[in-house]
């Protein structure tokens, strides 16, 4: 198997010579001596070199498909991509499309949506790679025509002034070469900085060169004539351009490195805070256990409680808002968890903002975890759910589980706190012996959001 | 009794991999262990298990945790079933591993026990939900929307929607079998159904609540 056809990145001109050394498993050496010699026979080896400088990739930009191309959570492009053909993970996969040699069956057959998916993004990366390349080959085809047009306008008897074309031709390709050293990723970093990227930067851009030139026209059309001012523009703009061309590298290099130190440090003050938080919170907690391994209730109810906290931390959906229903009801069966020792899971769909009415809901849902925690024993499921018109607490626990007619008149927990405070805010709470324990549901209406979906 | 069932177990912890060996009753047969991504890749290519126990933060590969592994295992998703198993429920680790191709989600405080259950139930082809999950999934296709048409990807037809409630309300699957009249082998379709909507469906407010939570 050959290795890939990459210009990698120890280079004397464009790594061309060593990038193809490597694919056909010569030496570096005859290569080299070939493309002289082939560039004797009238030109025809600067003409490959030319070429296969266009048309290869640099390694850094190989690896950097071949990465862009999986992305770990781009769950549905891979698992599509792994119908065209499994690929043992560490091997490069090619980068045109695969055959699905390995495929099973039935797969592509059953659901050819997934194959079109397949073929979509290595598609889309391939359009991208072919533009980037036309841009290359519209250059240089566009000063082929126009050396070509300069060459029959001098053979039709014009004077074409070769003496001012020539120095311009070694700048314009030292500039070139200058750029080529630099990789794509900060290639685009300066177009991003320059805001070239996109049509209407391109247009922008552009627009303000023309305008700076039209500037410095007009400002030495006064003192100088016409026939010096053109080589002198053109003079000036070309110094200016090879300059910018030629330390561009270097500028960047240095925006480059600031900007690695500068995420390094961010990197670290992230650390430093992750550290402090451990610090204050597990680290504590640890502490407290080994103190307390004796009582397996407090250990427990200790690793309960950090648990949820780091839980919390880590886990915390960034888009909730606080101090809403959904953070209520987990701060009251945190609450109750450290209180009893029993675990509680909250599952919660939809939230709202606090409101009087819910003051009431949670009330109630406190009321009836903690006769669960007290009553029952074992784990405890509260399920909320909050829907257009109407919110429902489930607090389901599994203990033997009790009649409400069996409850003695005095006991006011049950009627008070939850049936009759839900009724006093418009909403109701039954309970009902599942024949595995209780469930108490607690349910609020609301008609002014209307009742429909 | 049937043959136990074979499993490979994949998580970088040795000690939750040896704790979890211990605990899972004989109807299991762990015949394999791995680490890594990479590892894990090998192994299942290798033993074949009828179902892989799989953490969904994974060292190696190129980052993607379990959700890689079942993509470089896609080849074998006709015979070996994956069960994701974690500390974190997490909307985005839950999801991602489901859209991947694991037939259920299961956190590391459950016991033994249950485990063994979803272990069981995952190989017979069926599907294990936690409550959780089903609170995800009622999140994410809205809890009223309801299918005209049961194979309808975009919508939970009425029943998937009570069968997904009960689960969040922390029914077992026999419970909520019993609370709807229906046999447990139905509810389990239900379940099924559902876990293959989730994984296949493009429906545009899926998508928006995935990429809310930047899961695809």
């Amino acid at each position: 198997m050959y290795a890939p056809l990459v210009r990698p990145a120890d280079r004397i001109i464009a790594g061309v010579c060593s990038g193809l050394a490597a694919h056909l498993g010569l030496s570096v050496k005859v290569i080299r001596i070939s493309m002289v010699v082939l560039t004797l026979a009238s030109g025809a080896g600067l003409l490959l070199y030319a070429w296969l400088w266009l048309l290869v990739p640099t390694a850094d930009e190989a690896a950097r498909a071949e990465n862009a191309a999986f992305n770990p959570r781009n769950i549905a492009g891979n698992f599509a991509r792994n119908f065209g053909g499994p690929r043992p993970a560490g091997i490069p996969a090619p980068p045109g499309p695969q055959p699905g040699t390995g495929a099973p069956p039935q797969r592509p057959a059953d659901n050819p949506a997934a194959t079109a998916a397949a073929a979509g993004p290595t598609g889309r990366t391939r359009t991208a790679e072919l533009m980037q390349r036309g841009g290359w080959e519209i250059a240089v085809g566009a000063a082929l025509v126009l050396a070509g047009g300069a060459f029959i306008a001098q053979l039709a008897g014009f004077n074409v002034p070769w003496e001012t074309w020539l120095p311009m031709l070694a700048i314009v390709t030292g500039a070139v070469l200058a750029w080529m050293q630099l990789d794509n990723s900060r290639r685009n970093g300066i177009m991003d900085r320059a805001g070239a990227t996109g049509a209407q930067g391109v247009v922008r851009l552009i627009a303000g060169l023309v305008f700076v030139v039209a500037g410095i026209f007009i400002l030495i059309s006064g003192s100088i004539s016409w026939d010096v001012m053109w080589p002198t523009l053109l003079a000036t703009l070309a110094v200016l351009a090879g300059v910018g061309l030629v330390l561009a590298p270097w500028v960047v290099k240095y925006w480059t490195d600031l900007e690695a130190e500068r995420s390094g440090r961010i990197r670290e003050t992230e650390r430093a805070e992750i550290a402090a938080h451990l610090h204050d919170s597990v680290l504590q907690t640890l502490a407290l256990i080994q103190n307390r391994a004796a009582s397996e209730q407090d250990v427990t109810r200790l690793a309960r409680a950090q648990e949820r906290e780091l839980r919390e931390w880590l886990y915390r959906d960034k888009r909730r808002e606080e101090g809403n229903l959904v953070d209520r009801i987990k701060a009251v069966a945190a609450e109750i968890e450290d209180a009893y020792g029993q675990p509680i899971d909250v599952v919660a769909v939809g939230d709202a903002p606090m409101t009087e009415q819910y003051e009431a809901l949670i009330h109630a849902t406190r009321e009836a975890m903690q006769n669960a925690a007290k009553h029952a024993g074992g784990s405890i499921s509260v399920y909320l759910e909050k829907t257009r018109g109407s919110t429902d607490v489930f607090v389901r626990d599994r203990g033997p589980g009790f009649e409400l007619a069996n409850v003695p008149a005095d006991r006011l927990g049950v009627r008070e706190s939850l049936i009759r405070r839900m009724q006093r805010h418009g909403g109701e709470a039954r309970i009902r012996n599942t024949g595995n324990g209780t469930e108490v549901h607690l349910s609020l209406k609301h008609p002014e959001e209307g009742n429909h979906s | 009794m049937t043959d136990p069932i074979r499993i490979v177990v994949v998580d970088d912890h040795a000690i939750f991999r040896s704790g979890l060996k211990a605990d899972l009753d004989s109807r299991i047969d762990v015949a394999a262990e791995a680490a890594t991504v990479e590892e894990a890749i090998a192994v299942i290519h290798e033993v074949r298990p009828a179902v892989v126990l799989l953490d969904v933060h994974l060292p190696g590969g190129r980052g993607g945790g379990g959700a890689e592994v079942v993509a470089g295992c896609a080849d074998l998703l006709a015979t070996t079933r994956f069960l994701a198993l974690s500390v974190s429920d997490s909307a985005e680790d839950v999801v991602t591993v489901i859209r991947a191709g694991a037939r259920g989600y299961v956190t590391k405080t459950f016991s033994g026990a249950e485990i063994s259950d979803a272990v069981v139930r995952v190989a017979g082809g069926d599907a294990a939900f936690s409550p959780r999950l089903a609170g995800f999934v009622l999140d994410a296709f809205g809890t009223a929307a309801v299918a005209s048409v049961d194979d309808e990807l975009d919508k939970l037809s009425a029943r998937e929607l009570e069968v997904m409630r009960l689960i969040a309300r922390g029914y077992s699957y026999k419970e909520v079998a019993k609370e709807l009249f229906i046999s447990i082998k139905t509810v389990e379709t239900h379940v099924s159904a559902v876990l293959r909507k989730l994984q296949l469906s493009s429906r545009h407010e899926l998508t928006r609540w995935a990429v809310d939570r930047r899961i695809l």
